[in-house]
């Protein structure tokens, strides 16, 4: 009797495992694709449809961007582009052709079950904030 | 200023039950009738010369119900290119201090008392507004006094604000404004502050005019750019009678003056150079200057000078509606 007991115990324990638990992780965010601008405000001034955006066009690879149709931008060529952190990005830095690097405050919320990316640059004088909304082109 | 003894009130309404319910009215009363700030006077020059100082004095009289101890708020109403936060020293006297007190900018971002989490600059521009000052490139900047000051119930202080602003070397028009507060209530009730426009003051400086006072037949937004920016151009004929008056279309006739000495014309009237349509004979075009004129990456635009035609072209609306163009320097300040 006493050596079932001490079978049965020892059993019970080799069928206890640890077990172990994937710990999700944050996906690398994705920006690849095209982009178009859907809204666009100077020092608080909504512009969007009183300038011509919509011909602009961002066209990002895995590391680089390039630009149709320029309008006023953080950057005006083609070049290199980089999250500050490509799980939990804050920033995105641009780094044209020939050009030192430039980084704008980044947002990337998703609105009407669209990803939108938000920018705040100053393409001209630095008293003048200006912020876009870019949407992917399906 | 606003703290009421409770319990005193209390007291009385046991010793008077037929007032219980004239309570509220009593309490509201006491509460509305307990303090008032005013500035009494603005003692300002009507001009000064661009990079001099501007010296203003505030005579202030507060009266209070009930004791509190609060730090005293003054706050001005400047363009911003004076850059006021940076280049202004604010002292005040008083009945109950000696010797001038300091008072120092309250940093940015700091709420102000019962202002929703909105900072002193926020809550001025909401609730004192801009002193109808009609380009929007101004500031108020505000200041707390460095120390906290006790004063009794039913107490009449006289301060005296002294204000030295050292201006910018621009050449200006604007409508200065005052405001004067404390740390406990803020703006929370008219009669916890009280603010002040003395009306248009002058910089006798350099450059273009930058006229805050006056309506303007032309307006470029923002007033500093570059030429990388987008720039909006109103054309406002109802400022005065033009040749434009009552025009289907109004057209903006531009040139472009470049760095190198070179300058470049758009004036054909075309959908590209017309101008939208406001309603009251306003007009307005949004253009960003780099690409306007097809400048290539080696050229920089120093300055526009423009008219507003009508369709035919031959109709030119300048400056002060007349023959000479209205003219904007790209700067940054």
């Amino acid at each position: 009797m006493k050596q079932l007991f001490l079978a049965i115990i020892l059993i019970a324990f080799a069928a206890c495992k640890p077990e172990r638990m994937a710990i999700p992780s944050e996906p690398m965010k994705d920006i690849n694709g095209n982009w178009q601008i859907i809204k666009a405000t100077r020092n608080g001034t909504d512009l969007t449809t009183r300038f011509k955006f919509t011909q602009f066009r961002i066209h990002f690879t895995d590391s680089t961007y390039t630009i149709d149709s320029l309008v006023p931008f953080i950057v005006s060529k083609s070049g290199r582009w980089a999250f500050d952190d490509p799980h939990y990005p804050f920033s995105l830095s641009f780094t044209a052709t020939d050009s030192a690097t430039k980084s704008s405050p980044l947002l990337y919320p998703v609105v009407g079950g669209q990803r939108n990316i938000i920018i705040t640059f100053s393409p001209g004088c630095t008293s003048n904030a200006y912020q876009y909304t870019l949407q992917k082109v399906n | 200023m606003k703290t009421i003894y409770f319990s005193n009130i209390l007291r009385w309404l046991k010793a008077h039950p037929s007032y219980y319910w004239k309570a509220p009215g009593i309490i509201l009363l006491l509460v509305i009738a307990s303090c008032s700030i005013t500035i009494d006077s603005v003692v300002q020059p009507g001009s000064v010369n661009g990079g001099d100082i501007l010296p203003v004095t505030l005579n202030v009289t507060i009266q209070t119900n009930q004791g509190q101890t609060s730090k005293f708020m003054v706050a001005v109403l400047v363009p911003k290119i004076w850059k006021a936060s940076q280049n202004t020293t604010i002292t005040f006297t008083s009945d109950i201090t000696s010797g001038d007190q300091p008072m120092t900018v309250i940093p940015a971002g700091t709420p102000a008392p019962n202002g929703n989490g909105l900072d002193w600059p926020t809550y001025l521009v909401n609730k004192i507004g801009n002193g109808g000052n009609l380009l929007n490139d101004y500031e108020w900047v505000a200041f707390y006094s460095n120390a906290a000051y006790a004063i009794g119930g039913n107490v009449t202080v006289h301060a005296t604000v002294s204000i030295k602003i050292k201006t910018s070397p621009d050449n200006l028009l604007f409508k200065l404004g005052y405001c004067v507060a404390e740390s406990t209530d803020g703006l929370s009730d008219p009669q916890y502050y009280n603010s002040n426009f003395p009306g248009c003051f002058a910089v006798n400086g350099t450059g273009d005019l930058i006229d805050f006072c006056n309506p303007q037949l032309a307006v470029i937004d923002p007033r500093t750019s570059q030429d990388n920016d987008i720039i909006t151009i109103t054309f406002d004929g109802g400022v005065t009678m033009t040749l434009l008056n009552n025009a289907p279309q109004v057209y903006l006739c531009a040139k472009g003056y470049l760095t190198n000495g070179d300058s470049v014309s758009v004036c054909a009237q075309t959908t590209d150079t017309e101008m939208r349509n406001l309603g009251l004979n306003r007009w307005q075009k949004d253009l960003w200057p780099r690409g306007y004129f097809h400048l290539s990456d080696d050229q920089h635009l120093a300055r526009l000078s423009y008219f507003f035609t009508d369709a035919s072209g031959t109709v030119m609306v300048g400056y002060g509606g007349g023959s000479d163009p209205f003219t904007y320097t790209f700067k940054c300040q």
